[in-house]
């Protein structure tokens, strides 16, 4: 047949047709071999998008929503060190300080840089991390106990309302004039001329005219006092309006003002991004006058001769825990320290504590963690908790753990995958900066934690630890029942069966078997398993009977129903591995008189070991990523405690998955592409097994 | 020339070939007690795969027998409506089983083409060094869990297709990003079972087509593919009957209640029915998301499912016998 279709085809074309027709014929080869390239690209284009899929999810930003500003607890409890010191002597009046200080070489306190000038004769101020104060390196930030002072405004509120117009050029113009008289730097000729030029261009150079309403002024308290004195001098110098000053602060104020709810904006630091992006959207078109600048000085007295420059690490140990000079330093003296610092309602101190002890929650010691702690909480949860774990044992990440929990009560308010953290990380600023007292944090969604701790409601604290031991369980049960099964089953149609109909039969039967849906067997292990033979799968047969698990959804049922599921490809797996050996081995042993068992236990299954095993292990990785059959047989959602029978509820890694995946919290998500990553990594590590199993086997035999 | 030596050969032989039929003769007469218990317990492994399937069959039938001896419940309706809607008692079965084939078609839309190209490059063109990279980046493919494509057609897959279609156009769950992600799951499976079918046929008519003149693109597609035909069809079967019966992905992306109609009109209205960027549930998804809830037993719901059941076993059961009489009876023998 073939040979006539040959014979009817057209004769090949000749000459120059014959050239065209193979260089079609070879363009045709090109294209198409290109064309299976691509499909074969696409093919692994998928296995990356998969994969770039979960990872994406598995890290990224999330914003987090405290309770309580972590910034001011730890504020709290630094201010709250230093106040608790010994031969500490607080005063609300700079003259005291100053006068205290001067008095004694072992003394040393902080105030006003501008008021120490006052005193320089009697005392010296220290330079910090090398950086003596002066007004060159406080203005250029170099001297790190320094903030610069701003206002803030609007152009088109300086247009609508020329009150504010007319206070804000009053403001440039002698605020360099009173404000030494604060304690604070002026700013320098050249900046102060900028800050004019930049209000004349958004009032238009026109000067503004006498005007009449009120003024609101809200923001930062560091800035108050000098806001305070100007609007005295505004009044005398004839303004018939009101002029309110709101003290809550820079960012709290800085918020406000871009919603519009004020005039004028106070802040002791400049405007940070997302701050910005908010006042864009709010169409506030913003703008920024330096004032000035507030510095400390830390000073000792001129009797001191061994003082001049202090790290901050020194100068937090000055002022909180050492004794005596010593303690800080060996070289110098060993008398004690006598500390003069303003009182805690003071805005000097917080300053001082932000800018000295830097207030990163994560940062502070163990000790300061649990005293955080102990402040915060009732005495009954610090009990509690002492009894899950002492404090002792307890490392400093534990502890901050705990007191993010406990004290900040942080939660994931949204989340944002691993690129738009890298790509849009501008928007992400924006958007935390809406959420109150939001925070921006990186999280790794999958960490120890994550593995070692129970399901949770709340995404933050869940973990897959029941899911783990769950699977684990299960697929003991599974291995257990299926693994020599499968391997008696393969021996008896390889080694033992004839060619009668019932092993046909059986043949035919598991290669059909292994084209049974998976969810097939879930529905068979649901009336079989969980129902039929819920007795046994419940416990109750064996005395074990937990009222709660008393209804045949328990692991043993799963493990069983897993174990038919597999059965079929272990069977055919093993099969392939028997009917690798080669006969000769089996016709040596028998012509030595051994039986057919012998022949089989000591010559067939030692060398077909390998191949069944890796079939094995490919079957397992098989039931462990099964999801739908569990879901039917009535897998448990939610579970806190781990298993511990075969009669227990379970859970397990995939079902986990599948919760978590279908509730539409993005947190979820997260969850889910962390605990497909462990699941992953999981059934790699075993298919990885089996693949050098193989290919050690197939060398071996060659 | 020795003249003992034969004498003695034939004496030895003689003598063993007494001892060894001495030996047979005993062997019967021993009762093997150990082995033929051993080979009971052998003969009961394998048992154990026909008990799974006239299991699975029982069960199947027995719970959707009692389905369909409700009073509630007609089979005239369950094979022709286009409802299903348990609450108000509507059994027609076309609503799950039209979104299954919508999904499926999908799939293999996806999976057939990119699986047999994938398999004639693998087979054909590909360097033994290059396919020694490629296979196990399929195998990695094919030993990733359903759960996890499922993932992937929710977070990945609908996102990109409501960005590339409009979020008007494609609902959140929709059996298109579904059926795009079961022919990716399939399309290891399809890929490795048309390189087998490929590659079992014999050099010999690869070398005779080159040596004749052909292309090496007219050797495989013109020789090479015709011969395995038989085992290319097989795979793309099996490959439906998987699609068919594929659950986590449909359960999680595809929808979470059937695309119900009042009649068969309204259904073929403007093809609502069949539209792929709709939300709809499949077979497998209904029997899950019902079966996650609280079921109790021997209710309308719990026999339902069982009826739903056996038609799938069904479709999938004969779909793998097509397959298996397909490579049976064309396997081309060229041994």
């Amino acid at each position: 047949m073939a040979l006539h279709s040959e014979v009817s085809r057209p004769h090949y074309p000749e000459g120059e047709r014959a050239q065209s027709y193979d260089s079609g014929r070879a363009r045709r080869g090109v294209v198409w071999s290109v064309l299976f390239m691509v499909s074969t690209m696409v093919g692994i284009l998928a296995l990356t998008a998969l994969l770039y899929n979960i990872v994406n999810s598995a890290f990224g930003y999330v914003a987090v929503q405290n309770e309580i500003d972590p910034q001011t607890v730890v504020l709290e409890v630094e201010e709250q060190s230093m106040l608790s010191a010994s031969n500490v002597t607080t005063s609300e009046d700079d003259e005291i300080l100053a006068a205290g200080v001067a008095a004694s070489p072992d003394a040393i306190g902080f105030f006003g840089y501008a008021y120490y000038q006052e005193h320089a004769d009697t005392l010296k101020a220290l330079a910090v991390d090398g950086v003596a104060p002066s007004p060159e390196s406080v203005d250029s930030g170099e001297y790190s106990l320094s903030r610069p002072l701003f206002l803030y405004t609007d152009a088109g509120t300086l247009a609508e309302k020329p009150q504010v117009a007319a206070f804000v050029d009053y403001y440039l113009v002698n605020v360099s004039a009173v404000i030494e008289e604060v304690g604070y730097f002026p700013n320098d000729a050249a900046e102060m001329m900028q800050a004019r030029q930049r209000f004349d261009e958004a009032v238009n150079g026109a000067p503004p005219a006498d005007a009449a309403g009120d003024i609101h002024v809200i923001g930062s308290s560091t800035v108050a006092p000098l806001t305070g004195g100007l609007t005295d001098d505004f009044k005398s110098s004839g303004f018939n309006g009101d002029v309110t000053q709101e003290i809550v602060g820079t960012s709290a104020g800085l918020a406000r003002f871009c919603d519009g709810e004020a005039d004028i904006a106070a802040a002791s630091r400049p405007i940070n991004r997302s701050e910005l992006e908010a006042c864009r959207k709010a169409k506030r078109d913003l703008l920024e006058f330096r004032v000035g600048t507030d510095a400390l000085a830390v000073v000792a007295s001129r009797q001191n001769s061994f003082l001049e420059n202090a790290t901050r690490e020194q100068l937090r140990a000055i002022f909180t825990t050492a004794e005596t000079w010593s303690d800080v330093d060996p070289s110098w003296p060993e008398t004690p320290i006598q500390r003069y610092i303003p009182g805690a309602d003071s805005g000097t101190l917080d300053f001082f504590v932000e800018s000295v002890f830097g207030l990163e929650l994560s940062d502070l010691p163990k000790e300061t963690l649990i005293a955080i702690l102990d402040e915060n909480v009732s005495a009954g949860l610090m009990r509690r908790l002492e009894h899950d774990q002492p404090f002792a044992e307890r490392s400093q990440e534990n502890v901050h753990q705990l007191v993010l929990e406990r004290v900040i009560e942080s939660t994931i308010v949204r989340s944002w995958s691993l690129t738009d953290s890298i790509l849009r990380s501008s928007e992400i600023d924006a958007a935390v900066a809406e959420i109150p007292n939001g925070e921006k944090v990186f999280r790794s969604w999958l960490t120890g934690d994550f593995i070692r701790s129970p399901q949770s409601s709340k995404p933050e604290d869940a973990g897959i630890r029941t899911a783990i031991l769950g699977t684990l369980w299960v697929i003991f049960i599974t291995i257990l029942f299926a693994l020599p099964v499968g391997i008696g089953a393969a021996v008896y149609l390889e080694e033992y069966a004839g060619d009668s109909w019932f092993n046909r039969l059986i043949e035919t039967n598991i290669n059909n078997l292994a084209g049974v849906p998976s969810i097939i067997y879930g529905m068979l292990g649901l009336a079989i398993f969980v129902r039929a033979l819920e007795p046994f799968t419940s416990g109750q047969l064996f005395g074990s009977v937990d009222p709660t698990t008393a209804n045949g959804r328990t692991i043993i049922s799963a493990g069983l129903t897993l174990g038919l599921l597999i059965l079929p490809l272990i069977i055919i797996n093993a099969r392939e591995a028997i009917r690798a050996v080669p006969g000769s081995l089996r016709q040596a042993s028998f012509g030595l008189g051994a039986t057919q068992w012998q022949t089989v236990w000591s010559h067939v299954l030692p060398n077909a070991l390998p191949g069944i095993l890796t079939g094995a292990i490919l079957s397992i990785s098989r039931a462990i990523g099964e999801t739908a059959p569990l879901v039917v047989i009535g897998a448990s959602t939610f579970i806190v405690l781990d298993p511990t029978s075969p009669f227990a509820k379970f859970t397990t890694l995939p079902i986990q998955i599948y919760q978590w995946t279908s509730r539409p919290q993005a947190e979820f998500r997260n969850l889910a592409a962390a605990a497909i990553v462990v699941l992953l990594v999981l059934l790699l590590t075993l298919n990885t097994t089996a693949v050098i199993l193989r290919n050690r086997f197939s060398s071996q035999r060659i | 020339m020795q003249s003992d030596l034969p004498a003695t050969t034939t004496q030895f032989a003689a003598e063993s070939d007494m001892a060894e039929f001495a030996d047979r003769a005993s062997l019967r007469r021993q009762p093997h007690i150990g082995e033929s218990a051993i080979q009971g317990f052998l003969f009961l492994c394998g048992a154990i795969s026909i008990l799974t399937t006239v299991g699975i069959v029982y069960v199947l039938a027995r719970e959707a027998w009692a389905f369909f001896n409700r009073p509630e419940v007609g089979l005239g309706e369950f094979f022709t409506g286009v409802k299903w809607q348990p609450a108000i008692l509507a059994f027609g079965i076309w609503p799950l089983v039209i979104a299954t084939l919508i999904t499926s078609l999908i799939a293999m839309i996806v999976a057939l083409p990119l699986g047999m190209m994938i398999a004639i490059y693998l087979s054909e063109y590909a360097s033994p060094r290059t396919r020694n990279l490629l296979k196990p980046i399929l195998e990695v493919l094919a030993g990733v869990p359903t759960v996890v494509y499922g993932y992937f057609a929710l977070t990945f897959m609908t996102p990109l297709l409501r960005g590339v279609f409009g979020q008007n156009t494609v609902e959140i769950y929709n059996t298109a990003s579904a059926g795009l992600v079961i022919g990716i799951l399939i399309l290891p499976l399809v890929t490795s079972m048309s390189e087998d079918a490929l590659r079992a046929v014999p050099r010999s008519l690869r070398e005779a087509a080159l040596g004749i003149g052909a292309t090496k693109l007219e050797t495989s597609l013109t020789i090479v593919v015709p011969a395995a035909l038989s085992g290319l069809a097989a795979a793309f079967i099996v490959a439906i009957s998987r699609a068919v019966g594929e659950t986590m992905v449909v359960a999680l992306a595809a929808g979470a209640g059937p695309r119900n109609f009042d009649n068969w009109g309204e259904a073929f209205h403007s093809l609502a029915a069949f539209n792929p960027f709709k939300a709809a549930e499949t077979m497998t998804g209904h029997i899950v998301r019902i079966s996650g809830g609280d079921l109790s037993y021997d209710s309308l719901d719990y026999d339902s499912l069982f009826a739903i059941g056996l038609l799938l076993f069904l479709m999938t059961l004969g779909l793998n016998i097509i397959s298996r009489i397909l490579v049976q009876k064309f396997r081309e023998v060229y041994d």
